[in-house]
């Protein structure tokens, strides 16, 4: 093990995360819990329609209603499109209320502002949208008809509605597959999911006599949202503040500006008051956010030893009526369709698709959960038809240390065979496989993901995670950053991180995140498993400053030879060579600001990956066996255990990570098994918890797993991505598990017992 | 959605209720445990003005041996329904319902006759209520009227209840000695899911061993839950077996007429009732053995 | 209290009035007192009849540790103790939780300084991520070990299983239950 991992035994520390105990007193407020004095109950209006021009929208009996005061449309707003991709302004097709079209059931076209969410709720009554109905579409097959009506016909560069595409090529595709020994070739469809965070999402607005907006938002990404309300008001960036209280979930969700978002601050600047809009749970799973369903094609060859020559993979995703994060799961789609195994000929065609249905978006793992649940399950019927074992497939093909993905980096960090051949063993998964008993099944998957993106598709100027550390004479630091913590538990982690680079206990650290306008700019928030390695390593850098300035303190206080390393633990900066030779923290920091005639010391630290190629700095990978037990006659599947060997680099706090897998395997094997938005005509059906089902406590596996020891250059103390990925392979390793119980192999999610008894002729 | 302002009436005694019910007409509601009624009531489903809560009315939620009859008061809860011995003892299919029935705090705040009233075509409750021949007894400003509970529902959501009418408790036969029975449920989703399809069966047995009495209820296969008569009757003075038994379960099956929904399609849930019914009868014939 | 006769005659105006009257002003004529004995403490509120507990407990006592996630019963965000029975708040009327002991999550620790056995043993095992679902799933293992001291595995999952999470797997939150229900068997036997 390297030694810089188990830096003043705090990393790879199993620590309560620090706000538990708010939590679990109730103390902890998010945006919903927070009240102030004179607030008004914000209410949006949704679109009831999915796809027709706005012919008129009449507020006089709303506004005239008591109690009412203030409804606002879009003819009310400065009208500024926007998006999260920012770098390329064609992909901004967002206005935060709907002003000449409504494009899905659930469109903003107004809101109001009230004394009370009930006349709030009545003043919605009131307003009449005329509309003039379009022809709607529903899925990629009929918006891309040439009959299809153009869904963002205002732009002359869009002739379909391909909103974007994405291509790669990589060596001679048609030669390649000219050579092969066998080809596998199929389609899969893979559906839509909700994020189902159990906060709904919440924003409460105020403006001051300046026009200074203050937002509290359930976000995860504070940064981008100060950035797109500050253009969507048409105000400087500075006179935004956003502030995350505690946030009840994200996986994704939470990742943009939204129109609750615009409007609380909008309608807070016109009526002087603060506004508040909390949704309710049919909101969020009526017209939320949620994962690109999409119909994947994808041909493998192999080699007849069954060493992969080429894939060409083609994906169409359905973006639903605006582009969202679409883009970044279009092209992590075809990243993904790449990773994992050795693929020396890859060709990738991705295309961005509108429909009339409610926006696709980020969520955990976006893109690559869908083109890995079509890579890993082609694996499982390679290996069947080559008669070799899957693990054996895996192994030869499988991405190592120093592989270079053609045209986006080398890999600087893989643990996938030890995964691989871990997981194989606590499973004892070939032997298992052999002597299945009857209606009982094992399979495999295995996963990669991202340690924070590359790609600055949000265009912004400054660096991707910063922060400021300042210490203090009393042996405390006080660490603030821009960092959203919303249930992944990055505030301790942090913490962890500062508290053992400057030697320090957890406990005296203080922490202010995810407010703008107290933390430096900027960090770009908590998506693609980004915030340990970035934020991370911009806390690593600024404590080196504060270490450098220290040492000075004890190098001078015991006139250390210059060739002396100073340590910082227990509290303490010494020589290294000689403990005794050294003074607390506190008498430290006291003796610079001394030195310094009262100055604080302070410092900044930044990080901005660079020469990591476009994709992401470092890759975690891991591999998951699946064990099931399916009811022939009812088809019910019963998932048993789960088992996980994966390689996240140095585990900083174990009990984080465990409880991340952990997650993710619930939402992992909600997506496989149970979750799926029934739609009709673009509206969607199940909007309770009741018909949208998420599994619960009684429905989960044993569940098991081991951490591969791998150490991550590039990564703080060697960590990398941890909990997002784990959510790809469980849906190909239950599917492979259900084909070995009953002989059904699932090419189009999710895997319900309906299927499995048409598939084994029951029904 | 917020619920619509409406005017709590706290009634002190049954006949207090029925004369506000009758007074308030299609104005007013019965709320017992509310977790029905504040779900329609929040979906705006329902507008009463007047909603009549049983909650105060004292000792309302017995569960009783009386005259070799079970009688269940209106407010008994779930949860009681659950852990009530004479229950477990007598009628382990209904306990075995309610114990699945919705969660824990659902079954700790719903009363069995709650969910008998909602009259949804799935309820967990339903079909053992109706294999154990439990009389529904209702109340009106009239003459009191005692009713099968097979006669009771008229449609999804829709019962024999008249305007003014409130059910005073189920009274239960208690089974002869040799009789098992058994409640089976698919739920696909999640173990905490409403029955995709659920059955309970029912069979009694003489001391030589044949079928004196048949039971089959299905529920979520049609309009409202169902017995169903036809494959009942070929089991009578039959000697128990896998050969009749499933001769019954396809007859249930094609009595059957489920329809397809968001949460399964006709053709799965037809299938089931074959599968849950033959369980059911298995399981009955086991549990009828035992005794 | 306002007697019956008065709230049917508030009815009735409002219905024969309403075009003249706000709704505001309707609001406040139609709300009545109702009495809530919550954590030990006796609060007084002016609510609407149609108000849900999870409302008042919420919006009027300022009690927000009881969280709504979905305000039909499913999730258990708002889990509370109606006399020791762990219950809905969003599906409870709060005139109907009068004359019953209230019990919510701010009121089970000793003191501000001291946690409950099973607030501790989520803090300690990892069970709380998000933590919106917490104060519903403390109140639900509350309900389990007042009852059943030496739940088994399966008891705990059963008995949580009306509570929704989506950060942990349930797989720490099932541990700390076990945890707790461990620590307060050994206090029982010390005593």
């Amino acid at each position: 093990m390297d030694p810089k991992k188990n830096k003043n035994n705090l990393i790879g520390k199993s620590i309560p995360r620090i706000d538990a105990p708010a939590k679990v007193t109730g103390k902890a407020l998010y945006t919903g819990d927070i009240v102030l004095p004179g607030m008004l109950h914000g209410k949006i209006l949704r679109s009831t329609v999915a796809h027709a021009k706005i012919l008129n929208i009449d507020i006089s009996a709303a506004l005239a209603l008591p109690g009412v005061k203030d409804v606002i449309t879009a003819k009310d707003t400065p009208c500024v499109k926007f998006g999260n991709w920012r770098l390329f302004p064609q992909t901004q097709d967002e206005l935060p209320l709907a002003l000449d079209k409504v494009r899905f059931i659930g469109d903003e076209i107004a809101a109001v502002a009230a004394i009370s969410a009930e006349i709030a709720e009545e003043a919605l009554t009131l307003i009449k949208v005329d509309y003039e109905i379009i022809p709607a579409v529903f899925n990629v097959d009929d918006s891309l008809a040439s009959s299809a009506p153009m869904i963002h016909d205002g732009n002359p560069d869009n002739t379909s509605n391909i909103s974007l595409d994405r291509k790669i090529d990589v060596g001679d595709i048609e030669a390649a597959f000219k050579d092969a020994y066998y080809v596998r070739e199929d389609s899969f469809t893979v559906h839509s999911h909700s994020h189902a965070y159990m906060e709904p999402c919440a924003s409460l607005a105020e403006v001051d006599s300046e026009g200074r907006v203050t937002l509290y938002t359930s976000t995860q990404t504070p940064y981008i949202v100060q950035c797109l309300l500050a253009s969507t008001m048409e105000i400087p960036e500075n006179y935004v503040r956003v502030i995350k209280p505690s946030v009840g979930g994200g996986f994704g969700g939470k990742m943009e500006l939204r129109a609750w978002d615009f409007c609380s601050a909008f309608m807070a600047k016109r009526t002087g008051r603060p506004v508040r809009i909390v949704l309710t749970r049919e909101d969020e799973l009526a017209v939320g956010r949620r994962r690109h369903g999409m119909k994947i094609k994808s041909k493998v060859a192999f080699n007849k030893d069954g060493t992969i020559i080429a894939k060409d993979f083609e994906a169409y995703l359905d973006g639903g009526a605006y582009n969202s994060m679409g883009p970044t799961a279009t092209f992590l789609c075809g990243n993904f369709g790449a990773m994992i195994y050795r693929y020396p000929v890859y060709r990738y065609r991705g295309y961005h698709v509108y429909t009339n249905l409610p926006p696709s978006g980020a969520m955990r793992g976006f893109g690559a959960p869908q083109a890995l649940y079509v890579s890993e399950t082609q694996m499982n019927m390679a290996a069947v038809d080559l008669n070799i074992d899957p693990i054996e497939l895996r192994l030869k093909n499988a991405m190592v240390t120093g592989d270079k993905i053609e045209g986006v980096t080398t890999i600087s960090s893989a643990g996938l065979v030890e995964s691989i051949t871990k997981v194989a063993e606590m499973t004892n998964f070939l032997e298992k496989k052999k002597n299945l008993p009857k209606n009982k099944g094992i399979g495999i998957g295995c996963y990669s993901f991202i340690s924070g993106g590359v790609f600055n598709w949000f265009n912004t100027q400054y660096n991707f995670s910063s922060c400021e550390v300042r210490v203090y004479d009393d042996g405390t630091a006080h660490l603030l950053t821009m960092s959203a913590d919303i249930g992944q538990g990055s505030d301790t982690v942090l913490r962890q991180i500062l508290a053992a680079d400057l030697g320090l206990p957890v406990e005296k650290i203080r922490l202010t995140a995810g407010d703008t306008a107290m933390t430096p700019k900027c960090d770009l928030g908590t998506w693609g498993s980004r915030v340990t390695l970035m934020n991370g390593n911009a806390i690593l850098d600024a404590s080196k400053k504060i270490k450098e300035q220290l040492s000075k303190m004890a190098s001078l206080k015991f006139d250390l030879n210059v060739i002396h390393e100073v340590s910082f633990s227990d509290e303490r900066v010494y020589a290294k060579a000689n403990p005794k030779r050294g003074i607390t923290f506190g008498e430290a920091v006291k003796m610079w600001v001394k030195a310094n005639r009262g100055e604080e010391l302070t410092a900044r630290g930044y990080y901005t990956p660079r020469d990591k190629g476009l994709t992401t700095p470092a890759y975690s990978f891991g591999a998951q066996v699946a064990e099931v037990d399916v009811d022939p006659e009812t088809g019910v599947i019963t998932v048993e255990r789960i088992t996980t060997a994966h390689d996240c680099g140095t585990v900083i706090n174990p009990l984080g990570v465990e409880g991340q897998l952990e997650g993710a395997i619930q939402m992992g094997i909600g997506y496989t098994l149970c979750e799926q938005f029934a739609m009709r005509d673009g509206k969607t059906l199940n909007t309770t918890f009741l018909d949208y089902k998420i599994p619960a406590a009684e429905d989960m596996p044993e569940i098991v797993s081991a951490a591969i020891d791998t150490y991550e250059p590039e990564g703080p103390f060697g960590a990398k991505e941890a909990g997002e990925g784990l959510v790809i392979p469980t849906a190909p390793a239950i599917s492979d598990a259900v084909f070995q119980a009953t002989g059904y192999r699932c090419k189009e999610l999710p895997i319900t017992p309906e299927k499995i008894l048409r598939a084994t002729g029951k029904i | 959605m917020s619920i619509r302002n409406f005017t709590y009436l706290e009634p002190k005694t049954l006949k207090e209720a029925l004369s506000m019910h009758a007074e308030h007409g299609t104005k007013s509601n019965i709320l017992a445990g509310g977790t029905d009624l504040l779900i329609k009531l929040r979906h705006h489903s329902i507008q009463p003005d007047f909603i009549i809560g049983l909650n105060s009315i004292p000792k309302i939620d017995y569960i009783k041996l009386q005259d070799g009859e079970l009688a269940i008061g209106t407010m008994a809860k779930l949860s009681a329904i659950v852990e009530n011995t004479e229950i477990i003892n007598h009628f382990p299919a209904l306990a075995h319902a309610a114990s699945v029935t919705a969660t824990v705090q659902i079954r700790n705040m719903g009363t069995l006759i709650g969910n008998i009233c909602n009259a949804s075509p799935s309820a967990d409750n339903a079909t053992p209520l109706l294999v154990y021949d439990a009389k529904v007894v209702i109340l009106n400003n009239v003459e009191n009227r005692e009713i099968n509970l097979d006669k009771f529902f008229t449609g999804p959501g829709k019962t024999v209840l008249e305007q003014g009418e409130i059910v005073k408790e189920f009274l239960i036969p208690i089974p002869s000695k040799l009789t098992g029975s058994s409640y089976q449920k698919v739920s696909t989703r999640s173990k905490v899911d409403i029955a995709g399809v659920c059955v309970s069966a029912l069979i009694s047995l003489d001391k030589d061993g044949k079928i004196t009495k048949a039971r089959i209820a299905l529920g979520a296969v049609a309009p409202t839950p169902i017995r169903v008569y036809k494959a009942e009757e070929i089991l009578i003075g039959k000697i128990p077996g896998i050969e009749i038994f499933s001769e019954a379960a396809k007859i249930a099956k094609e009595e059957s007429s489920p329809i397809s929904d968001m949460r399964s399609s006709a053709d799965y849930r037809k299938a089931m009732v074959e599968v849950l019914t033959l369980r059911a009868l298995n399981e009955s014939l086991e549990s009828a053995k035992k005794k | 209290m306002i007697s019956v006769s008065e709230k049917f005659y508030f009815y009735y105006f409002y219905h024969v009035f309403k075009h003249y009257f706000s709704i505001q002003q309707i609001g406040i004529m139609s709300k009545v007192k109702v009495t809530l004995k919550v954590n030990g403490d006796l609060y007084e509120a002016a609510v609407n009849q149609s108000k849900t507990l999870v409302e008042v407990l919420r919006e009027d006592l300022q009690l927000v540790g009881t969280k709504i996630g979905c305000q039909t019963g499913d999730c258990g965000a708002c889990t509370i103790l109606l006399n020791g029975k762990s219950v809905c708040s969003c599906l409870t009327l709060a005139i109907e939780a009068q004359n019953k002991e209230i019990t919510t999550i701010e009121g089970i620790a000793k003191s501000g300084e001291e946690l409950h056995i099973i607030q501790e043993a989520f803090v300690n095992e990892g069970a709380i991520q998000c933590g919106y679902c917490t104060p519903g799933m403390v109140m639900s293992a509350k309900h389990l070990l007042d009852k059943n001291t030496t739940p088994t595995e399966l008891e705990i999952r059963q008995a949580l299983s009306g509570n929704l999470c989506r950060c942990t797997g349930y797989a720490r939150i099932v541990k700390a239950v076990q945890v707790a229900s461990e620590k307060i068997n050994q206090s029982v036997t010390e005593k």
